[in-house]
């Protein structure tokens, strides 16, 4: 961001809960990053854990009918993503991979790549992911 | 995303194009299983028109190489910077039975040297 303050990002799109929807989530990803100017590899790393919590939700949001909100929102130099779903997030475990073909490498890449990773759980059902990065810091992952 | 499978140096090609996502990573992985039934202890997959992955398409990629590990390796040709970074963090280059190819020429190369053996 070379020091110059972030201009306020409030916005939010809602999409079935499909994976056939993960296109459109990417490219308001793409959109968002554009206006805060952010450079290619901050916005390929927030579209990755985007997506995976996205897909995430869509395994346990009970139904494609059934929608998914992905909100954008700068506080400060802070960007948030967070994806709320009608389910409950479901941690990878071996056995779970195995019937459902889950990969269970998507937790593991949102921590990686991400500044902090919340998971939040509503009384009455419904989860929200906060992925969140610093906009002031260079991509978090240099191997 | 547009899966083709072709040869080259007699080992079967996957050639990918597009966007890898959870949404159409099952396309990679079937073809994967079918060049895989064919018994080639080799197999490749061209990275180098595809511009996003996310672990749907790693699972892919893991699942080829489950299946030839202590028998082969799961060549990838041409990952992008943003594709390397990610096999990075998942663990992909530590693994003997993965390998990575700047290119083609690089890819028939190695095909080569296992020939020689």
């Amino acid at each position: 961001m070379n020091g110059a303050r972030s201009p306020n990002i409030n916005q939010a799109i809602i999409v079935k809960a499909d994976t056939a929807q993960l296109g459109q989530v990417r490219r308001f990803v793409e959109e968002v990053g554009a206006q805060l100017s952010l450079d290619h590899e901050r916005v390929f790393d927030l579209k990755v854990a985007v997506s995976e919590a996205c897909a995430n939700a869509v395994e346990h949001a009970g139904g494609k009918a059934t929608p998914l909100k992905v909100c954008a929102c700068t506080e400060g130099e802070r960007l948030t993503f967070t994806v709320s779903d009608s389910g409950r997030f479901c941690p990878p475990c071996p056995s779970r991979r195995d019937r459902l073909g889950i990969s269970g490498l998507g937790l593991p890449l949102m921590v990686a790549l991400m500044d902090e990773v919340t998971f939040a759980h509503a009384p009455g059902g419904g989860t929200t992911v906060r992925l969140s990065v610093l906009l002031d810091h260079g991509p978090s992952v240099h191997p | 995303m547009d899966v083709q499978v072709t040869v080259l140096g007699g080992i079967p090609l996957l050639e990918l194009e597009g966007d890898i996502d959870h949404g159409n990573s099952t396309l990679v992985e079937s073809a994967l299983r079918e060049m895989l039934d064919s018994g080639s202890r080799l197999v490749l997959v061209d990275l180098t028109h595809v511009g996003y992955m996310d672990s749907g398409g790693i699972s892919a990629l893991f699942y080829g190489i489950r299946r030839l590990r202590e028998k082969g390796w799961l060549g990838v040709i041409g990952p992008n910077h943003d594709l390397s970074r990610l096999f990075e963090l998942v663990g992909l280059y530590a693994d003997p039975s993965f390998r990575v190819f700047e290119d083609r020429p690089a890819a028939q190369e190695a095909l080569a040297e296992e020939a020689g053996r």
